[in-house]
């Protein structure tokens, strides 16, 4: 196990959006890395299509909160971290 | 008539896994959970939480106490912890920290993690765990080294094994207890 490397990120999402387009893993990923390269307006529809797939998707609704708070939009940002609140820990 | 028994309290207590990519994260909730341990090796992507029970004993009256973890498993790419600090530690209550006793820096990194940790949860209790104990002939940092690292910041740290079980449940235990001891 030691002398195995980790593939790439990236090259793992699209490994395993290949097997299936739905993977919420892989999307959740996706938008993470758009939004690192600072892509936010492609990362947000990607973690949107999380949360249709998986409304309680751990986490999602608080990076949601986060990308709209870096795009300068702070009722979105309030509105899904309000729905953060509610999904709990 | 034989008295009535205690019905436990229910806690629920989130725990997050913090630590580099492929330090073994996911087997060591494996191993807690299910008892099982994988060879192969699968990245995390995403986030995973896996729910156990445990009964432990409330520390404030003596009583017995379900604790319902909710163990986050995340994804180690360092490249994004920064960007998803707060979807994943957001509500923490303690940290498992994970280094590999074959990698060094897998240690050394673990303070960058803490410090990403405390910007969103505050100053939660922390356990560090040297996770493949079993591959002790390919140690890359002795005990001396690991105890200085982890004494200086406070961490209780412990060897751990998710191949063959060794010291899991202590440790998951151990954190468990901590946040149970800790202000709330």
């Amino acid at each position: 196990m030691t002398s195995e490397v980790r593939p790439d990120t990236a090259v793992l999402v699209r490994e395993r959006l290949s097997r299936d387009a739905d993977d919420p893993d892989a999307l959740f990923t996706l938008a993470a890395l758009r939004a690192n390269d600072g892509d936010l307006d492609e990362a947000l529809p990607i973690l949107d299509r999380v949360l249709r797939i998986d409304p309680r998707y751990p986490g999602a609704w608080i990076l949601k909160a986060k990308l709209h708070g870096m795009r300068g939009e702070p009722d979105a940002a309030a509105a899904a971290s309000a729905r953060a609140q509610e999904m709990g820990p | 008539m034989s008295p009535p028994e205690e019905r436990p309290e229910v806690l629920k207590l989130k725990v997050c896994m913090a630590g580099e990519a492929m330090v073994g994260k996911t087997s060591l909730i494996r191993r807690f959970v299910v008892d099982e341990y994988d060879d192969r090796y699968i990245a995390t992507l995403g986030t995973k939480v896996t729910k156990k029970v445990i009964a432990a004993k409330d520390p404030r009256t003596g009583g017995p106490l379900d604790v319902h973890l909710l163990l986050w498993d995340v994804m180690g790419t360092r490249t994004l912890r920064d960007l998803l600090k707060e979807a994943y530690y957001h509500g923490a209550q303690g940290i498992l920290a994970v280094a590999d006793l074959t990698r060094e820096d897998t240690l050394l990194e673990l303070e960058a993690w803490a410090s990403s940790i405390r910007l969103v949860a505050g100053d939660i209790p922390t356990v560090v765990v040297v996770n493949k104990a079993d591959l002790e002939a390919e140690r890359a940092m002795d005990e001396a080294s690991i105890d200085a690292y982890c004494r200086v910041r406070g961490w209780p740290w412990s060897y751990t094994s998710a191949k063959t079980g060794a010291g899991v449940e202590a440790a998951f235990q151990g954190v468990v207890d901590r946040v149970l001891a800790s202000p709330p």
